[in-house]
């Protein structure tokens, strides 16, 4: 191992800035994953947790008049329909949008307050084409103001938190795209963690044993990728899915981890075979094999730690590969059943795209295309340290 | 050349009847007909259905028999989701739009980003290259949806509010070739953009690759111009690496066509299994893997043949 | 044999040709040629002079990484310009042009036509997807006027001239089908398919058999007395020097530290290295106990860190302090300007 870290490869690598770059900023993703994980940073239910109106914009930019008065309505509406339960002191304590809260104050003046802003918004929505009337701004700002005072604007840290969860905006069911983002990191970093890991070292065996072994081992492997390797991968995936419909383990990531299992260990069994098919002839392998080595020994000890690199350079590879796959299975409705994925998110955005709403599909791609580049580059960066004539 | 077409037929014989094992037995891991009539059928009506449909037969005759069936090409079993209708009428209906969606994105794509990654090669180490090779590595970072989704809104929606007029068809399909353009030219597009990335890529590998070798410096002291090097030399002798490239992007064209079919709503075949799927419809998923699987083989044949016709030295071996 | 030279474009470009035999064809002066690696730039060949005489044949001859390969590149320009360049001060004049200076198509239309070379490779220098009668066929089209069929009979003149049996069915087949030798004549067909003035041949026969080796080196005397070609010959072997060569250049990393007709260094050697080269030859003299072979001390020294003084140095055996100090310049002997070397305390020679 300290041979391996001092290696000119290794040394090769590290001198690469932009692939240090990328490595940072894969393990503060996987920083993230843990911290989901572990410390319980945001749960399953926070995801689909209303936090605001509907397909509000991100980074608190205001929307058309239209869509202001709209949101204003939805606030409003709130306060009211609080007002009008059988116990309007409880209704109102219980926080309807996260850490926003109507404001405490005595009912009487709450009422008061709350028929003003109505009559203001009625006043406002009786205009036709509120868009086209700049003379109105003033009017909705005030209205907008007065629905404010109706809340309790949270403050300090509950504050930043809020603001958090607003800052990309929500979707059409009001909730809040980024932690539906971020959360998705961890299903993301799972399943590509998970398969990449089973597809590298499960192909590996095989390939090397198909190769070190020869004969009908490696006949029955030949053919065994063959088969694999000749079903479309989207076809293979989605009647491996399918084979999991109904049974105990639907609705959780398990069907996909199989799915991917299953048809990612191709690349790696067939790039290690090649190689150990290479190693096997070199002479040190051959000095060893006629000093009477045990088989075994010689292959675990001589051959495959010269096959590390392209492990590496694979298991980088099919993470990629799994994430953009978990992403699109996701899209078909038959990937994450269960909470938010970015391949969820993209597909939900599809409405909101027809409408002119870019913030969800914006936040999704821009989280997974920042994860997978990163993933480009080290991958690239490795290819360059250990394999340089590779094509 | 004939006995070398021959052993490949052969060579590949064995695989196919693994496909089909695969995916025969995969579909019926988890019983296709519960899957299908739901929790709530009783007992009768299930002993009646896999009666109909020929699955209470051991799983070794059904698999003969649907072995039978595809030598055959005969794919005369009903549809369960459609009683009556064959699988082979809904298979017929639907090659063709996935023929329009694939093969004009293949072609397209292949011819652009091998010149692109000529290019490239050409002046390797300049300014165009290293702007190449980072558009490449961004491209390919973004995902196949995304391109789909904002490639339907810019298309269909922005351009025609634009144009006033409708130059692409927000979904569907229509056959004939005067609606092609109009319903398969834009998701074709978006196809032929992201496979660029990765090709291009690949393809300046294998040019940078190809620069380096003997004979090309043979053919300079020759006093072949550049142009002729590039074209003839290297290109002959990167037609393997590009063939092969061909073959291996075939199933992440037939992955693209199946997203694409699926968002903009066009019949293919690639549509129709994952409805099918969603419909536990097994008879067509059945059918519709195996037919999918036998393009990929025949093009692996067809891979191998080329390879000979490209490279003499093949040919031996 | 039936010349092409009348019928080709260049034929009037040249009119001082075969006027003088003893003219000079190639003038190489300080020729400099310098790469950039990973730990800086390295000055692989270091104002490297030399000149060519028509007809006759040159040995350049040193170990391996001592900048021949790179000299003989370096006068066709076939160095990758992303890496190497040449020094503007070299000098490389052929027929009154200076290479080390022209354009991509003056060199073009002297590639193959005027200067042709031969590379050490024979199993990767030919186009493995292309015919070897293709490949011959490629010059010809690109230097001469002779039409399909003229091209396709002077092709089979060719590979009749380098000895190839069965010219007829050869000339379909791939390179793959040939053998090493057999291979390494078509490339000898192709570079004298334009009858050049000047044949570089980059170790022509290090990647050959022993056997086979004689016979190419034969096929290119015979073809150089037909063809009147003046020979460029790299190698490392010494033996190949004094079977085939005239005068000999022999280089030092990166320098030329001797040079002399055959005779003159075979002889009377005046550089410590070539002494040394000399004395690593096996002699086998019959009746005389087999000795082991004397070798040279030490290794060449990394182009990234030349010592200051001469290069030879730390491997000479007559090495003094000044020879730490100051690298020698070239010295000219006061009766032959032929014969030259760069050391400090030249052998004494024997008479």
């Amino acid at each position: 191992m300290k041979r391996f870290l001092q290696s000119r490869g290794v040394r090769k690598f590290r001198r690469n800035k932009l692939a240090m770059a990328a490595l940072s900023v894969i393990s503060i993703y996987m920083g993230v994953t843990m911290a989901i994980l572990g410390f319980d940073l945001f749960t399953l239910s926070e995801t689909s947790e209303r936090v605001g109106p509907n397909t509000t914009p991100g980074f608190f930019q205001l929307s058309s008049p239209e869509k202001r008065l709209q949101d204003c309505e939805f606030y409003i509406d709130l306060v009211d329909s609080a007002m009008n339960r059988s116990n309007p002191e409880a209704a109102i304590r219980e926080s309807p949008l996260a850490e926003l809260t109507i404001a405490s104050m005595p009912m009487e003046e709450r009422e008061e307050k709350l028929d003003e802003t109505w009559a203001l918004y009625e006043e406002i929505a009786d205009t036709e084409n509120v868009d086209e009337r700049p003379d109105l701004l003033p009017e909705i700002e005030k209205l907008e103001t007065m629905t404010a005072a109706l809340y309790r604007q949270p403050e300090g840290l509950a504050g930043k938190v809020y603001q958090f969860r607003r800052c990309l905006g929500t979707d059409r069911q009001g909730r809040s795209i980024m932690v539906r983002a971020v959360y998705s990191i961890k299903v993301a970093i799972l399943i590509g963690l998970v398969t990449s890991l089973i597809s590298v070292i499960f192909g590996s065996i095989l390939g090397a044993s198909a190769a070190f072994f020869g004969g009908w081992v490696d006949h029955i492997v030949i053919w065994l990728y063959s088969t694999f390797s000749s079903i479309p991968n989207l076809v293979l995936l989605t009647v491996l899915v399918y084979m999991f419909t109904g049974s105990t383990f639907d609705g959780t990531l398990i069907p996909v981890y199989a799915a991917f299992c299953m048809t990612f260990w191709i690349g790696p069994c067939r790039l290690i075979r090649g190689e150990v098919l290479k190693i096997r002839e070199l002479e040190y392998v051959q000095a060893a094999t006629a000093l009477g080595f045990n088989r075994f020994y010689i292959l675990l000890k001589h051959i495959l730690p010269n096959t590390a690199h392209l492990m590496f350079i694979n298991f980088s590879l099919l993470f990629i590969g799994a994430i953009k796959s978990e992403v699109i299975l996701s899209f078909l409705g038959l990937g994450v059943k269960k909470g938010p994925s970015w391949g969820i998110m993209i597909n939900q955005a599809g409405q909101e795209v027809i409408n002119g709403f870019f913030w969800q599909i914006g936040a999704a791609t821009v989280f997974m295309f920042v994860l997978v580049l990163c993933f480009n580059i080290l991958t690239d960066a490795l290819q360059d340290a250990f394999d340089p004539k590779h094509v | 050349m004939w006995a070398y077409i021959f052993r490949k037929l052969i060579y590949n014989i064995p695989i196919y009847l693994g496909i089909i094992l695969l995916m025969m037995a995969a579909l019926r891991v988890n019983d296709p007909i519960w899957a299908y009539l739901g929790k709530y059928a009783n007992q009768e009506r299930y002993d009646a259905f896999a009666h109909q449909t020929g699955l209470d037969q051991p799983f070794v005759v059904q698999y003969a028999s649907f072995l039978k069936d595809v030598f055959q090409l005969n794919f005369s079993t009903e549809s369960w989701d459609k009683p009556g209708v064959e699988v082979g009428a809904i298979l017929k209906r639907a090659i063709v739009p996935s023929l329009a969606l694939t093969v004009p994105a293949l072609v397209i794509t292949s011819v652009i980003s091998i010149c692109i990654g000529l290019l490239a090669s050409f002046y390797r180490g300049s300014k165009i290259d290293q702007g190449l090779v980072i558009l490449a590595v961004l491209g390919m970072s973004i995902s196949f949806l995304v391109y789909i989704i904002i490639g339907q809104y810019f298309g269909a929606y922005w351009l025609n509010q634009k144009m006033e007029t409708e130059l692409f068809a927000i979904a569907g399909y229509e056959p004939g070739l005067l609606n092609w353009p109009r319903y398969c030219l834009l998701p074709v597009l978006i196809s032929v953009i992201v496979a660029m990335g990765y090709d291009t890529r690949f393809y300046r590998a294998v040019m940078v690759e190809e620069c380096t070798r003997d004979y090309i410096t043979t053919a300079q002291a020759k006093g072949a111009s550049r142009k002729k090097i590039m074209f003839v030399h290297m290109l002959k002798n990167a037609m393997i690496p590009i063939i092969t490239r061909i073959m291996i992007t075939l199933p992440f064209l037939i992955t693209g066509s199946i997203l694409l079919e699926w968002y903009f709503n066009i019949p293919g075949m690639g549509r129709t299994l994952l409805t099918a799927i969603n419909a536990k419809d097994c008879p067509i998923i059945q059918v519709f893997t195996a037919m999918f699987a036998a393009l990929l083989i025949c093009t692996n044949i067809l891979t191998d043949i080329l390879y000979a016709v490209v490279d003499p030295r093949v040919r031996l071996s | 044999m039936r010349s092409i030279r009348n019928m080709s474009e260049s034929a009037a470009t040249s009119p001082t040709d075969h006027c003088d035999q003893a003219e000079t064809v190639l003038e190489v002066r300080d020729l400099t040629t310098r790469f950039k690696t990973d730990q800086g730039v390295v000055t692989a060949v270091d104002k490297v002079s030399f000149e060519l005489r028509a007809s006759e044949t040159l040995g350049i001859v040193g170990e391996s990484g001592c900048g021949k390969t790179v000299t003989s590149k370096s006068i066709m320009r076939l160095l990758p310009e992303k890496i190497s360049s040449i020094d503007p001060q070299s000098q490389i004049m052929f027929q009154g042009c200076n290479l080390a200076l022209a354009k991509e198509k003056e060199l073009r239309r002297i590639r193959g036509n005027k200067i042709a070379m031969i590379f050490q490779e024979p199993m990767t220098s030919l186009n493995p997807v292309f015919t070897i009668g293709w490949q011959i066929e490629e010059s010809l089209k690109y230097h001469t006027k002779l039409n399909r069929k003229e091209r396709h009979n002077r092709v089979l003149e060719m590979l009749r001239l380098v000895d190839i049996p069965n010219p007829e069915k050869r000339i379909w087949e791939y390179p793959h089908q040939l053998s090493g030798g057999m291979r390494q004549r078509v490339m000898i067909a192709i570079a004298l398919c334009c009858e050049p003035d000047i044949l570089i041949a980059d170790e022509p026969t290090t990647a050959l058999d022993v056997t086979i080796q004689s016979q190419i080196l034969k096929l290119m005397e015979d073809l150089k007395k037909k063809l009147d070609t003046a020979i460029v010959l790299i190698t490392h072997d010494l033996g190949v020097i004094a079977q085939v060569c005239d005068r000999v250049l022999v280089m030092y990393a990166g320098q030329v530290i001797e040079q002399g007709s055959v005779f003159d260094i075979f002889h009377s050697p005046r550089h410590p290295y070539t002494q040394a080269l000399l004395e690593s030859i096996p002699k086998s003299k019959q009746g005389q106990k087999v000795s082991r072979l004397p070798t040279i001390p030490g290794i060449v020294p990394s182009l990234h860190n030349l010592p200051a003084g001469c290069r030879f140095q730390d491997r000479c055996r007559y090495s003094e302090g000044i020879c730490l100090r100051n690298n020698p310049d070239l010295t000219q002997d006061s009766n032959n300007s032929d014969i030259r070397w760069r050391c400090h305390f030249p052998l004494k020679q024997a008479h």
